[in-house]
């Protein structure tokens, strides 16, 4: 079961080159969405800047991740990579749907972001592993918020719940299947990135309100279109 | 609350089953799809003993298939054993059965040192391989078998195929202890383990399969393998019984030749109904009352309180523990059956 990964090799710093940026581009858009939220939501505005806080912080500390294997992370790729979600996150905040807000940033990019970084800490070197464990732990709490809110507001925002989900969802998707190689490189398999995606998502979705049926018609959908 | 890790036998059953639970987005999936399929609770149960006391269960699907295993995808059938498990003590099941191919995973690729499923800490005591009941069943067929198709133990010759097994062992040592029997054939693909079985029992003759058919009167198969076993009918004594502790089972339908009587080996009839959907899923002929053994050991803990691996490891199971978990089977209504 260990694999012996050369962190140094030429190809597994390109790959790493892609998949740091990705991360850090990522925590970087979880700072700003949670202070957008944090307007949109003015009375739990404390809570969403401690959330975006927390994201500052794990996006220094994945720039330390790629300064340590000396790779310089390609951030125009990640800021690509997320241009389309990040269009659809701006688009519903200016139109003042938080539940879409809420479903992408602190439910889809929560879950896809714990299933990563769980496949990927096994596979880490040294440094890395250690910092994404604590990264992770406070994903966890930010998931959690996510789910408590949308949770609470079950009744209401149930059908906007599944339309941000159609929207969206096709978009991790796609985003998975354009780091599928670099990710393989970096020991990541996709069929288990998909999987700890469905697991937590499904999770997620069940905490939240949703049945079993509803969950499994929702954690698939756009799947097979990929 | 007990729970029942399962899995359906092809990927055919898996797709069948899920269009007929209404989960229709598995159900047009191909192996890709089911590779990351994550695990479900798809039925909720209860069960009364000849007690009278009740308690409740639920089904846990690994969405692990047997095609994982042929196709060598090794990694694959690892993760969805333990996200199963994971998911069961995520729910909080006291204690939990690795039915089919899930506990031989488990011990063939060693997951004990993979207890660390994300964020949760596997805890081993809250899972049962449900083999101590599965063998201590397959030897009370073998008992009332024997007397009911005429064949007298004292003058038969018994077949274990599968012997170094966890099941098969456990069968032979109980045999050994219990049974008055004329000769016991070990027969196992690994030879050395089949030697070592042999010199801990202190009795026994070790053959292979195609010697080891024609002078049987009770065959038992509890050999773990992920595509059935063809037997031509005519290696076979008459009377000769089959006992076919497998999963899928597939010998009922294979030989149906007069004299040779097929019994679907580690499985127990309840004396009362149980209202779940899972046991007609996977193709029981009474799926209100039949199930199989190692689901039954779960219940079983469950009724008694003993929250605790009760059959774990390999090659561990003592005939005082068959005996153990035979007392209360036999307490909480569930008997052998006998097709």
């Amino acid at each position: 079961m260990t694999l012996e990964i050369d962190y140094h090799s030429p190809s597994y710093c390109d790959a790493y080159s892609r998949i740091n940026a990705i991360v850090i581009e990522g925590e970087h858009k979880a700072h700003d969405n949670y202070l957008t939220l944090a307007e949109m939501l003015p009375e739990l505005r404390a809570d969403f800047v401690k959330l975006a806080k927390m994201e500052e912080k794990h996006k220094k500390g994945f720039t330390a991740c790629g300064k340590n294997l000396n790779v310089q992370p390609d951030m125009s790729f990640a800021q690509l990579f997320f241009a389309e979600l990040h269009g659809n996150f701006q688009k519903a905040a200016q139109g003042g749907e938080v539940v879409t807000c809420l479903v992408i940033q602190a439910l889809l990019i929560e879950c896809f972001a714990i299933a990563a970084y769980n496949i990927y800490i096994p596979v880490a070197d040294p440094f890395a592993r250690k910092i994404t464990e604590g990264v992770v732990k406070d994903e966890y709490l930010h998931l959690n918020y996510g789910e408590e809110w949308l949770k609470q507001h079950f009744s209401t925002c149930k059908s906007q719940i599944e339309t941000a989900n159609r929207q969206n969802l096709p978009l991790i998707w796609k985003m998975l299947n354009q780091v599928e190689q670099d990710a393989k490189t970096l020991g990541m398999e996709k069929e288990a990135l998909i999987e700890d995606f469905m697991i937590q998502y499904g999770e997620s979705l069940e905490k939240i309100g949703f049945t079993t049926k509803e969950i499994m018609k929702m954690s698939t959908m756009g799947l097979v279109a990929v | 609350m007990f729970g029942l890790i399962g899995h359906l036998t092809s990927l055919e059953h898996a797709r069948a089953v899920a269009k007929r639970l209404g989960f229709d987005a598995y159900a047009e999936q191909g192996l890709e799809f089911w590779c990351s399929a994550p695990p479900q609770i798809v039925d909720e149960i209860t069960v009364k003993s000849l007690t009278g006391a009740e308690i409740k269960g639920v089904y846990v699907e690994s969405c692990f298939l047997p095609e994982m295993l042929a196709s060598n995808r090794i990694k694959t059938a690892i993760r969805k054993i333990l996200n199963a498990m994971a998911h069961a003590q995520k729910h909080g099941i006291n204690i939990t059965a690795l039915g089919g191919f899930s506990s031989i995973i488990f011990e063939n690729f060693n997951l004990s040192q993979l207890l660390q499923v994300r964020n949760i800490q596997l805890d081993i005591r809250r899972f049962t391989t449900g083999n101590t009941h599965t063998a201590y069943i397959i030897c009370r067929q073998i008992e009332e078998a024997s007397r009911k198709y005429g064949i007298d133990l004292a003058k038969a010759v018994i077949t274990v195929c599968g012997a170094s097994g966890d099941i098969g062992s456990a069968v032979c040592r109980w045999l050994i202890t219990h049974t008055d029997f004329r000769e016991l054939l070990l027969v196992a693909r690994n030879q050395e383990k089949l030697q070592q079985l042999q010199a801990q029992l202190g009795r026994g003759t070790v053959t292979d399969l195609h010697s080891a058919l024609p002078q049987s009167d009770i065959v038992v198969w509890v050999a773990s393998m992920a595509k059935g076993m063809e037997i031509n009918a005519d290696q076979l004594k008459r009377p000769c019984i089959l006992i076919d502790g497998g999963y899928p089972k597939n010998m009922e339908n294979q030989i149906t030749a007069d004299g040779i009587y097929v019994i679907n080996g580690g499985i127990v009839e309840h004396s009362y109904d149980i209202n779940w959907k899972i046991m007609d899923i996977v193709n029981m002929a009474a799926p209100a009352r039949h199930l199989f053994a190692c689901f039954a050991e779960s219940m079983l803990l469950e009724f008694e309180g003993w929250h605790t691996n009760f059959s774990w490891g390999r090659n561990q199971i003592t005939v005082d523990k068959m005996r153990q978990i035979g007392e209360v089977s036999v307490k909480h209504g569930f008997r052998p059956l006998i097709a």
